[in-house]
Parts: structure tokens; C-alpha cells; sequence
């Protein structure tokens, strides 16, 4: 073969076929890409092979294959595994406290209520959507409180001192979130502002709850909010404690509802002016729904924040489940040495929640993305 | 400077004298003066910071100005929240990125007004959104959301969005510019339909000569946050009078 053109017609030769391209997909061909794509990525993975293969028999074993299941007292643990036994025999606790016994129905129809809430607000059809779930949230917290207290509903007075545990955590946090929402909502429109008065309280607001410890919040709550109220007057603790939950994330929120305003176009403001929708048309029908849309992933992010801080709580002696799990600690029949098995077991319920959230965020994100729909 | 006669009428639907505009420092519109007559349509054009949208965007308060006055339908432009929304109310705006709703349907984006502003019930609402679709041509996209329809498509929707209202002038911000080449047409079309059959006012800033020609009764040449020329689409293309027109034209048709 010559490299120089002739002019005489070229004979065609086709060119000699490639080798097949090494196979790109499979799980073969995942495993040579990702784990050992070069010397220094496949002594990575050999090492952490290693790793993984010396920790997790071990773990398997104490959590599940060694573990006491059975039984009702601390006896019952006689193999080097987990006790689980301690968990089952608390779990009453963990959950509910010292809710009355026959009285859990009223907290687990309040759970119901929530996720039932959830769900609707999921499955109703777009057009009238949100116009139900909205009223449905916000007077939600309203209502679990009226079925735990009993008083206003007919039921027994089950006096705050007693609720507590796991579901203490979940409704804390859900109702200080629903509350928060619309006042989060106000101050992040405040800083946006254009009067000075507006956006000044927003900003002083905003900045102390976002810049105290939630502990230190938690202790106002606890000892300095009373000084405030009128003389005489009773505020029951988990209510105070509540108002500190709603301020904290309704601080954090704002600042999550700011950054989403921010990511308007202002040409979706200048169509809503030019359309002659009014301030507060504009704002709900066209700026806050995009608003929502964009903040979902940190919304999200701060209300597991919030979820997870509730165990804060323990610090000023409200019985929720870490501060249950500290007393089971403690108790003279149970004194083995079950902390390890406790906080995997408070770990564990905390996690669950926290994904399950984040999956259904992400299949908010989907829904809401208009986009890309077909 | 001018050729046509600059006169108060009655017929005056716009009126706009001695306006002025600062950007900071920075003197956007000089001492404009600009009368419309009732189905009126005025092409505005000139280089880019020249100030024509700014001063269409005055029209209906998308910007404020410092000084002069502005007269739309008899109601001054003043700070007081109700001549604002009364004048809003008599004028639509096609934007350059046609700015539809995102999270609404073609639909919702049409009645939205209508049901919140116009107080009319839905169904109302409904019919008046599925003429003013027919109108540009795409009925069959009002279930869809706006990220699904093409450019030019999304643009008819804005037209229509605005002609929902009811208004008696539209303001055009370079309906075109953003447009694939292929699109322009079909928007185009819609506008110069809209000037034929409905006798709209229109005050249209583009750089379609084209539609300039056919279409536009008066033609507004703006640099520098002044109105340098103004005539008729005929002797303003055929018979420019000032050096800085015949620049600009020799700059935007020479190719």
C-alpha cells in the first residue's frame, strides 16, 4: 500500500475489522470498571474486601445468630450475643412512654392519623390537592394533641408528664414542622422584603434561632420562657418545648424558603405582575409553589435535623425515647450492660424513618417536576 | 426629528411625555415622549442598551422612572397600588422568554388570570382559554405543562396568555429573539394575525424588519435612551433621516 495518491481509480480494501470492544456492561464488566480499574484502585478494594470480611461475620453473628430472643428478664441472656430480650422487654416504654396501657390506642390512632395524612396528600388527585391537604396538616397537630390529652375529646385526662418514647419524637417533630412551615414562609418573605421593619425582625429572628444551640433553646424553653408568661400562669413544658421546636425550625426554614426564592426567574414574577395578579395572588399562586419545588431536598434535610434533635430532649427530662433508653440503663434489674444493644436498636428506628423520608422526597421531587413529565 | 404629528387626541390610548429613567448613575431613557393612538402598532427597534424594552416595560410598571408622566387609558402611572393593577389590567406583555408558569398546564397558566383577577368562574374561564388556544393554534397542548411544548409553541401560549385578559394594548419584549429560526414564523404569523383581525394596539420591540414592514403603522428608532427617529415602516427603511438610523439598518439588513 502506497501513501501518495495516484490518479488511477483507488481499488477498495476494506480495512481490517477491530477487535470486539471489551464488554461494557454486566456485572462483570462493572466490577473490572469500578473496583479494579488500575493497581492503586484494586489494592483499595483488596483492603477494604479485608476490612468488610473481618468486621461483618462478627456483627452477624452478636446481632443475629448468638442473640437471645426470647425470654422476659435479663436471665434469659445467656449466649455472648445481642440481648434483645432487654429491647422486647422495654419496647412498651421505648414507644409510648408511660402512656396508660389501655389507653395506646389513642396515641396509635394519632400515628394513623399522621401517616394517613401523608398518604392522602400523596394519592388525592391534583386538582383539589392541595386544597385538602393543607387544612388536613395544619390542623393535624391540633388534633393529636385533643386525642392524647383526652379532656376536650370525653376521653380520660392523660396528663403530659406521661407521654413519651418513640412516638413522643415522631409527633414532636411533625407538628412543630406543619406549624413551622407557614411561619418559616413569613420570614423568608420579611428578609425579601422591601420595609425595613419587616425585614429587620426577620433577619434578628432568624439569626438568633439559627444561631443558638438547640440545646440551649431547649433550656429557655425550659427555665427562661415561664418568666415571660403572666403570673400565674401554667404553660405546660412539652407546649413550651414545642413553640421552641416550631421557632428553631422555622428559623432554619426560612433561610431553606430564601435560597428557593432566590432560584425564581424574576421573569415568573414580572408575568405574574404583567397577568395583574396581586402581591399575595402572586406570591401563593405562582412564586410559592416553585419555591417548594426547588427547597424540597433541604426542606427535607432540616426536618430530619429537627426529627433527630427531638432527642435532645432528654436534656431537660423529657421522656422521650433516648432518655427511656438511659432509665432501662439504669434499672437494677437490667444492669448487664445492654447500652450497646439499646442504641443500635434507637439507631436503627431513627434510620428507618429518616430513609423512608428521603425516598419519599425523592418521589415528591418527581411528582412535582413538571419538566420532564409526559 | 420627527415626521409624524405629535398630538394629544382623544384617541390617545398611551401617553407618554418627558419620561426619564436612572439606573443609578446611569441615564437609561432621556426625556421620552411617545403618544398611541387606539389600534396603533409601533415597532420599536434600535441597538441593544438602547432602552426600548425599558421603556416598553414602563408601560405597565415592570420598571419604575423618576421623572415624567405616563397616561395609560386615561389612568396615570402613579405610585398609589390601584391605578398600577387598573393599568395592569388594560395591558398584556409577551416577554422575550415567554415566562410561563412551569407548574401549571397551559390551561391553568390561560385562566389563572381570568379566575383571580377577572373573577370569572372556571368554566368560563375555561372556554374563553380553549378560544384564545384555537386562536394560536394549539388546542390539543392545553393539558400539557409548558416544558413539553417547543419554543414557538410556549411563546402562542404566552400570547394567548395575555390576550385571555382581555387587554386593550400588548406590549411585545422580543417575542422572537429567543426563538430557533425555524419557530419565528409561526409566531409571527400569530402577531401579524392579531394586528389584522383584532385592530389591537400593540407596541412591538423586535428586530424583524420584516414584520416591521408589514405591519407596523409607525416605526421608533431608540439609541442611547433616546428616540432618534420615528416615521412610517415605508420612509423609515427607503429614506432614513439620521446618520445613527442609517447605521443601525445598514447593520441589520446588510446579510
Amino acid at each position: 500500500m502506497s501513501n501518495t495518491f495516484k490518479s488511477d481509480p483507488i481499488e477498495f480494501k476494506p480495512t481490517a475489522a477491530l477487535p470486539a470492544p471489551k464488554s461494557t456492561v454486566g456485572p462483570i464488566a462493572w466490577v473490572r470498571e469500578n473496583l479494579f480499574p488500575s493497581i492503586s484502585n484494586t489494592l483499595i478494594t483488596l483492603f477494604i474486601v479485608f476490612i468488610l470480611i473481618s468486621l461483618i461475620p462478627g456483627v452477624i453473628d452478636w446481632m443475629f445468630i448468638s442473640a437471645n430472643w426470647s425470654g422476659t428478664n435479663q436471665e434469659a441472656c445467656v449466649s455472648d450475643g445481642a440481648c434483645w430480650v432487654f429491647v422486647k422487654a422495654w419496647s412498651q416504654q421505648f414507644f409510648y412512654g408511660s402512656y396508660p396501657t389501655d389507653q395506646l390506642w389513642r396515641v396509635n390512632l394519632s400515628l394513623i392519623l399522621l401517616f394517613a395524612v401523608i398518604i392522602l396528600s400523596f394519592t388525592l388527585p391534583a386538582s383539589f390537592r392541595l386544597r385538602v391537604s393543607i387544612p388536613l396538616f395544619l390542623v393535624l397537630p391540633f388534633v393529636c394533641i385533643a386525642i392524647l390529652d383526652g379532656r376536650l375529646v370525653g376521653l380520660d385526662f392523660v396528663n403530659t408528664d406521661l407521654w413519651g418514647g418513640f412516638s413522643l419524637n415522631v409527633l414532636m417533630a411533625a407538628a412543630a414542622i406543619i406549624v413551622a412551615f407557614p411561619f418559616s414562609f413569613l420570614w423568608a418573605l420579611g428578609r425579601r422584603s422591601n420595609m425595613p421593619l419587616a425585614r429587620s425582625i426577620s433577619v434578628i429572628f432568624i439569626e438568633f434561632f439559627r444561631g443558638v444551640p438547640v440545646l440551649a433553646l431547649f433550656f429557655m424553653g425550659s427555665v427562661m420562657l415561664p418568666l415571660f408568661f403572666a403570673e400565674g400562669t401554667q404553660v405546660d413544658k412539652l407546649v413550651r418545648v414545642w413553640i421552641v421546636l416550631i421557632f428553631f425550625m422555622s428559623g432554619y426554614m426560612a433561610e431553606v424558603f430564601r435560597g428557593g426564592f432566590q432560584a425564581i426567574p424574576s421573569g415568573q414574577y414580572e408575568a405574574a405582575d404583567s397577568v395583574g395578579l396581586s402581591y399575595w395572588q402572586k406570591t401563593l399562586l405562582i412564586i410559592l409553589p416553585q419555591v417548594i419545588k426547588v427547597s424540597m431536598p433541604n426542606i427535607l434535610a432540616t426536618f430530619v435535623m429537627l426529627f433527630k434533635n427531638t432527642v435532645f430532649l432528654l436534656i431537660i427530662g423529657i421522656p422521650e425515647v433516648l432518655q427511656l433508653l438511659l432509665t432501662a440503663l439504669s434499672n437494677s434489674n437490667w444492669l448487664g450492660g445492654h447500652a450497646v444493644e439499646g442504641y443500635v436498636f434507637v439507631g436503627v428506628i431513627f434510620w428507618v424513618c429518616c430513609f423512608s423520608m428521603s425516598l419519599l422526597s425523592n418521589k415528591i421531587e418527581r411528582d412535582l417536576d413538571t419538566d420532564k413529565r409526559d | 426629528m420627527t415626521n409624524v404629528e405629535q398630538q394629544q387626541t382623544a384617541d390617545d390610548i398611551i401617553i407618554i411625555k418627558d419620561l426619564n429613567k436612572w439606573y443609578g448613575d446611569f441615564h437609561v431613557l432621556k426625556d421620552i415622549n411617545l403618544n398611541v393612538k387606539k389600534s396603533e402598532r409601533i415597532v420599536i427597534c434600535g441597538p441593544s442598551g438602547s432602552g426600548k424594552s425599558t421603556m416598553i416595560r414602563c408601560i405597565n410598571r415592570l420598571e419604575e422612572f423618576q421623572r415624567g408622566s405616563l397616561i395609560v387609558d386615561g389612568v396615570e402611572m402613579v405610585e398609589d397600588v390601584k391605578n398600577i393593577e387598573a393599568i395592569r389590567r388594560e395591558v398584556g406583555m409577551v416577554f422575550q422568554h415567554f415566562n410561563l408558569f412551569p407548574h401549571l398546564t397551559i390551561l391553568e397558566n390561560l385562566t389563572l388570570g381570568q379566575i383571580w383577577v377577572q373573577k370569572k368562574p372556571k368554566a368560563e374561564a375555561e372556554a374563553v382559554a380553549m378560544k384564545y388556544l384555537e386562536r394560536v393554534k394549539i388546542p390539543d397542548q392545553a393539558k400539557k405543562y409548558p416544558g413539553q411544548l417547543s419554543g414557538g409553541q410556549q411563546q402562542r401560549v404566552a400570547i394567548a396568555r395575555s390576550l385571555c385578559m382581555a387587554p386593550k394594548v400588548m406590549l411585545f419584549d422580543e417575542p422572537t429573539s429567543a426563538l430557533d429560526p425555524e419557530m419565528i414564523k409561526e409566531v409571527l404569523d400569530v402577531m401579524v394575525e392579531l394586528a389584522d383581525e383584532e385592530g389591537m394596539t400593540m407596541l412591538c420591540v423586535t428586530h424583524e424588519m420584516g414584520f416591521a414592514k408589514k405591519v407596523a403603522d409607525r416605526v421608533i428608532f431608540m439609541d442611547a435612551g433616546e428616540i432618534v427617529e420615528e416615521n412610517t415602516p415605508h420612509e423609515f427603511f427607503d429614506n432614513p433621516q439620521v446618520d445613527r438610523t442609517q447605521k443601525f439598518l445598514e447593520q441589520i439588513l446588510d446579510h
